[in-house]
């Protein structure tokens, strides 16, 4: 093993030079294609049915029992489903005619308390541990199947404006900048545009080749006298955001004006429907993984008035946006090649406290999933009668981790090694055991 | 060639000196010169030194030959390895080149066999033969359901789990599995143990054991004999205290040999020959190591050799030099950094590169310490000076201006997480907080005291207001981590959940030192509350929160953990003692502390650290430079712990003041400071450097998009660093360059990324400063500035240079080319902006 210190081992990060050759062709004349070229003769690629998925991420953590898995202790009825024998609430009347879309996991066994530490464990399998960072769900998929077309591997979509601590755990930690997700604005904001991705008005691309021979003139000193500097990679990431800025395809992904007002309208005109309509279209477009985060100003965290929180103001557009993206998923020939996870961070407790909301539950808790070739229109596991306690088949986040790794093809009992040489499981179960995919839904 | 260094200091005065004559052999050493054998089969290595005419010393122990002079003592063989045979006093005499040297020996108890005990004769088999390595049994949960301890740290766990059987369980004390004894002291030959170390059952850890060997020979009679553990008292037998290995640091030339000699310590200051008895892990190809100790160097480069016996760990580092440099030039050393860091270069055959020019060195030491680059009116004095001390001049200046203690708060504010949460925001807290570290700095408080009020911070002082999530007071755990990473530089936290991997750190001193953080508790509400400690002995009001327990539980054991320092020092709450400012007194007197500081400060100036992370250090990650960081240490030491005098001596030194422009001999280097490596600007600095040169100040707004007014903004003008509160100004900006969210440390990832590159491209910061109205562009366009000194006065303000004539021919060229004079000169701003030489502190 080459250590820090070793003046043998001057360079240590595997692969850098490759980097470097490619960055200093960067901004003087690589095309996309031979970029692309690199990607294809270096990225991972894995047999499987599913191609990318998209985390619907239900941030603050909903009612089990007010959502996929009704119990009298809920204030809402329990409504048939599509699906003979399967009941959800009442709450989500367009998921049940989809039921046979989705499999419900009712007793999932999370860990942490608190906001922070749930939303760390929901985002990357493990216990938060101040002095590591591990890698996320969406990072590990983004390196294991490698980018396509041109297309950022990993997308959040809106990106956190508060919490950026939150973000943080989405990120990639040790595995690098290239699996961090690209993030991007609020696509129902009142001017919403990939800020980055779109040439302000005032600047025509002529005016950017302008820019560009300014560019080569002023760097051309530089990069001729310094050399391996890890700041290089820098070149790389140039070339390929210039790249996406001009190739059609990549900035059409990120265009929502391509989208039809009837479209627009079935999936909800707000932060929720516009982010999983553009979740689509990245999918669509090559990206690997896309977590749609729409619930960041509308938390689930119902401390107060959980009913209502539920009924009016969060599972309306869940219902509508998730059943939508289904839709179009399947219209468009896509479902089966994109899996589609509905989660929060954790459940809400069975009982109601003084001021009539329900608190943070990681006990036993529900989520959704469906897509990718994955088994649906069935239950896994079984919660008590108050949706309290887990009474069969207790699933953990690692399983659903590895669940969907298999249906991409990745290997989910591989362990990655930390830069000091800890390994990390990417699918970690309870205990520190690894992750099992879900025989009922991956066979 | 070999040569052994004793003492602090490198000495080179072979290398530079390519002789002809080949330097002869002058005298012979042998050590240990004295030795005394206890008990029947003990034994002693040997290691025979030749001193040459250059100076150096040699191994010679594999060409000599050895003789005890009374044979009815003891007997030699061919390696130098002596064992005892009878009782009384002898010499062995070893002979090579026509020298002989001696060593007195004495032989004591020959008769008597030494009691059984199960951690010298099972464990040390154990842990030679690599059974209890971290990556094998040894590892956190052990391996396929047999769990050792790391490196034989706790023998009588490891006792329990051969002899008792069952499956270690990380979250409680309980064996978990079947109860199957792996040793069978009826049919010995059939014990688990033995069967997979030979292989006699299918073993994933392959074959450790040859049947018959003395290791399977010792472990069979141990079974035979019932598998004891021994007799447990000190007299009989006592610990291993420490390991000591010679040479600790030897340089070698590829293809020469070294033996190793370890000795190990006991608890009753006996020492014995653990030689012969020790795993040696070579961490790099760089030299290999026989079971024996015997060390070949294999090819340039530096390795560490670990060395392991029974709960003990000790590290030999190897230096492979490369063939001496003809015409190695002389470079001159302006202080003791220089000594040490050039000597280093030296000996490897790496050239420095040149001293920085003036240039050069304006905008990186105004960066460095000032965290802004120097305006162009700054560039020019200084470079037109003729001043032989304008360096050390501009380096006063720069410590005594209020940029620095602007720079140096923002660096701290980071470090010490100076945060808002959104969650009931009670600014007064941060503020009061900042506030403090500004003081701290403004009055270069000594960085001990800085330490000792941060780590016992209680009461209404403002360091105790810190870093309180939603008031929450952080797990005792995560507060400890945390102190000990930034005043330390040791990660502790590996061994929460399990004895540290790595390092000696046992899960229960963790517990130990979390218990010094397990009696606070807040007293008052949110938004008044203040942080106390709970008064041991004494009882206090039930109804407030968190203060009804302060009893730190061990997750294994669920007994109360009393606070012990890692020296072993326990500190039990009684009333009237503060055990948390005992601990702050400890941790800033520690040698670490010392370390810790001068590495990380050393690391902002360098972009890493002599040992990197620089809250990583870890007999498996030495620093770079060890004599280096030891003297740097004891400077700050004396200093009185005076962060400017550190600074001062980083910035004075040649080693900082080098070019960043490569030679051949040092472009591959990255470690060893041949040259000044290039890093990225981090997001405030970055930022401000952006305002200045587009002379276009940056509005910082709480607002969010689309979001109604929510509070206000920065007063204008405010630069990035100067922010107290990062968090609640919106920037995405900040947040794609990686600004710090203080919700942990290490504090920031300041990797290139790609939306960084998507926002030089097309984000808003680069475009909206250069159509912004009254900024340097429109100040051009007024006084009619030529094309020519637009381009001159853009280089001095972004790269502290004059472009070179081709470049600012090459640039109005493309100016004149554009009809729109002000698009061409927005143009050129945007590609200064977004060049890689602006972006970076070179």
């Amino acid at each position: 093993m080459i250590r820090r210190g070793c003046i043998s081992g001057t360079r240590q990060e595997f692969g850098r030079r490759d980097f470097i050759k490619v960055g200093s062709l960067g901004f003087l004349g690589i095309h996309l294609s031979q970029a692309l070229q690199l990607e294809a003769a270096t990225g991972t690629r894995a047999e499987g049915k599913a191609k990318s998925c998209i985390l619907v991420f239900l941030e603050g953590g909903p009612s089990q029992i007010d959502t996929w898995d009704p119990k009298a202790n809920s204030a809402f009825r329990p409504i048939s489903t599509n699906v003979a024998g399967i009941q959800i609430s009442e709450l989500l009347p367009s998921l049940a005619k989809r039921m046979d879309k989705l499999a419900l996991i009712r007793s999932i066994r999370s860990f942490g308390d608190d906001h922070p530490q749930a939303m760390h464990y929901a985002a990357t399998g493990h216990l938060h541990i101040p002095a590591m960072q591990f890698p996320s769900f969406g990072a590990i998929v983004a390196k294991e199947l490698g980018p396509q077309k041109g297309m950022p591997p990993y997308v959040i979509v809106p990106r956190w404006e508060r919490n950026r601590q939150y973000q943080d755990y989405f990120k990639s930690a040790f595995l690098g900048p290239d699996y961090d997700p690209l993030t991007i604005p609020d696509p129902a904001g009142k001017n919403f545009q990939v800020d980055d991705l779109t040439l302000p008005k005032s600047l025509a691309p002529a005016a950017v080749e302008n820019r560009r021979a300014f560019l080569d003139v002023i760097d051309g000193y530089y990069r001729d006298s310094v050399k391996n500097v890890e700041h290089a990679k820098m070149d790389a990431f140039r070339q390929k955001a210039w790249e996406m800025i001009l190739t059609p395809s990549v900035r059409a992904a990120f265009d929502l004006s391509k989208e039809s007002d009837k479209t627009k309208d079935a999936y909800g005109r707000d932060t929720v429907g516009q982010s999983l309509l553009l979740a689509r279209r990245l999918v669509e477009g090559g990206s690997r993984f896309v977590t749609a985060a729409g619930f960041h100003g509308n938390s689930w965290d119902t401390h107060s008035d959980n009913d209502k929180g539920h009924r009016d103001r969060l599972t309306p557009p869940l219902d509508r946006s998730v059943s939508a993206l289904i839709d179009d998923l399947v219209d468009r020939g896509l479902y089966d090649s994109t899996i589609v996870v509905v989660m929060g961070e954790f459940g809400r407790t069975p009982h109601v406290n003084p001021n009539l909301g329900r608190d943070h539950w990681p006990i036993c808790w529900s989520l959704a999933l469906g897509g990718g070739g994955i088994k649906t229109g069935t239950v896994v596991g079984k919660s008590d009668e108050r949706g309290a306690y887990c009474v069969e088949r207790q699933v953990s986040l690692g399983d659903i981790f590895a669940t969907v790794y298999k249906a991409m093809g990745i290997q989910w009992d591989k362990e990655y090694m930390t830069p000091v040489g800890r390994p990390i499981k990417i699918a970690n179960s309870i205990k520190d055991a690894t992750g099992e995919p879900i025989k009922e839904l991956v066979g | 060639m070999i040569r052994i260094y004793a003492g602090l200091l490198l000495v080179t005065p072979f290398l530079g000196a390519a002789t002809v004559d080949t330097p002869k052999l002058v005298s012979l050493r042998l050590l240990p010169e004295q030795r005394t054998l206890h008990g029947k089969k003990s034994s002693q290595q040997f290691l025979v030194l030749g001193r040459y005419s250059d100076k150096s010393e040699r191994d010679l122990t594999g060409q000599a030959r050895f003789t005890v002079t009374s044979p009815a003592s003891a007997r030699a063989d061919e390696a130098g390895r002596v064992f005892a045979v009878g009782d009384g006093e002898t010499a062995l005499v070893a002979t090579a080149g026509g020298l002989s040297a001696r060593a007195s020996l004495k032989v004591e108890g020959s008769g008597i066999d030494r009691p059984f005990s199960f951690p010298r004769d099972v464990v040390s088999i154990i842990t030679r033969r690599g059974c209890n390595t971290s990556g094998c049994h040894g590892g956190i949960k052990g391996q396929a359901g047999f769990k050792l301890s790391t490196h034989g740290i706790h023998p009588k766990e490891d006792y329990k789990w051969i002899v008792e059987g069952g499956v270690f369980q990380v979250l409680t004390e309980e064996a978990g599995g079947q109860k199957k004894p792996r040793v069978d002291t009826k049919t010995p030959e059939q014990s688990l143990i033995l069967q997979k170390a030979t292989m006699g059952i299918p073993h994933g850890g392959g074959m450790r054991l040859q049947k018959g060997s003395e290791d399977y020979d010792a472990i069979l009679a141990w079974a035979r004999n019932g598998a004891p553990y021994g007799a447990e008292d000190k007299a009989s037998n006592p610990k291993v205290a420490r390991l000591e290995v010679f040479p600790n640091n030897v340089f070698l030339r590829a293809g020469e040999k070294q033996r190793l000699l370890v000795t190990a310590f006991y608890e009753d200051g006996r020492a014995e020959d653990f030689t012969h008895q020790v795993l040696y892990e070579p961490q790099s190809g760089v030299v290999s190591v026989s079971a024996g100790g015997i060390v070949e160097a294999k090819k340039p480069g530096e390795a560490g050799i670990l060395v392991k016996a029974v709960g003990n760990l000790v590290r030999a580092g190897v230096g492979v030099l490369a063939d001496p440099m003809p015409n190695y030039p002389q470079v001159s050393r302006n202080n003791f950094i220089d000594d040490e860091v050039f000597d280093k270069l030296k000996l490897f055959s790496i050239v420095p590169s040149d001293l920085s020019t003036d240039a050069e060195f304006v905008r990186r030491i105004c960066l460095d310490l000032a965290g802004m680059a120097p305006p162009p009116g700054r560039v020019r004095e200084f470079v037109a000076s003729k001043d032989p001390r304008k360096r050390e001049k501009l380096i006063e200046t720069l410590l005594e201006s209020p940029e620095y203690i602007d720079y140096w708060t923002f660096r701290f504010a980071d470090l010490f997480r100076v945060a808002v949460f959104p969650v009931g925001i009670n600014p007064k807290w941060t503020q009061s907080y900042y506030q403090w570290i500004r003081d701290s700095i403004a009055a270069n408080k000594p960085y001990n005291q800085v330490a000792l009020e941060r780590i016992a911070a209680q009461g209404y002082s403002a360091p105790s207001r810190h870093y309180l999530p939603y008031f929450v007071i952080p797990p005792p755990q995560d507060g400890m981590g945390e102190q000990v990473r930034v005043f330390m530089g040791r990660r502790l936290d590996c061994a929460q959940c399990h004895d540290h991997p790595y390092e000696q750190w046992s899960q229960d001193q963790f517990w130990g030192m979390a218990a010094f953080f397990g009696s606070m508790f807040k007293l008052g509400s949110n938004a008044q509350g203040v942080v106390f400690d709970h008064p041991g002995g004494k009882e206090i009001a039930a109804d407030i929160a968190g203060a009804k327990d302060y009893r730190v539980l061990h997750p294994r054991t669920k007994q109360e953990v009393v606070p012990e320092l890692l020296d072993g020092r326990k500190i039990p709450y009684t009333e009237n003692n503060f055990p948390r400012m005992e601990l702050a007194k400890w941790m800033t007197s520690h040698p670490y502390f010392a370390e810790a500081a001068v590495n990380r400060i050393w690391s902002y100036f360098f972009g890493r650290g002599i040992v990197e992370p620089v809250d990583d250090y870890r007999s498996t990650n030495p620093p770079t430079h060890p004599q280096l960081l030891a003297r740097l240490a004891k400077n700050f030491a004396d200093s009185g712990y005076d962060l400017k005098k550190l600074m001062r001596v980083i910035a004075q030194s040649r080693t900082y003041q080098l070019s960043s422009r490569a030679k051949p001999s040092n472009e591959d280097d990255v470690v060893n400071y041949s040259h000044a490596l290039p890093r990225a600007l981090d997001a405030e600095i970055l930022l401000d450097a952006i305002s200045d040169v587009t002379g276009v100040p940056e509005i910082f707004s709480m607002q969010l998009p689309d979001a109604p007014d929510s509070g206000g903004q920065a007063p204008r003008g405010t630069r990035a660093l100067q922010l107290k509160e990062t968090d609640i100004y919106h920037s995405p900006f900040l947040d794609i360059y990686g600004r710090s969210n203080r919700f942990s440390v290490p504090e920031r990832n300041a990797k290139p990324n790609l939306s960084q590159a998507l926002h030089i491209l097309a984000g808003t910061t680069y475009n909206d400063k250069l159509f912004a109205k009254g900024g340097r562009i429109d100040g051009w366009i007024e006084r009619g500035t030529s094309n020519s000194d637009v381009v001159e006065e853009l280089y001095l303000a972004a790269f502290s240079r004059t472009p070179k004539p081709q470049e600012s021919a090459a640039l109005v060229k493309l100016i004149e080319k554009n009809p729109e004079r002000k698009e061409a000169l927005r143009d050129l701003m945007w590609a200064v902006v977004s060049s890689r030489e602006f972006a970076e502190n070179h």
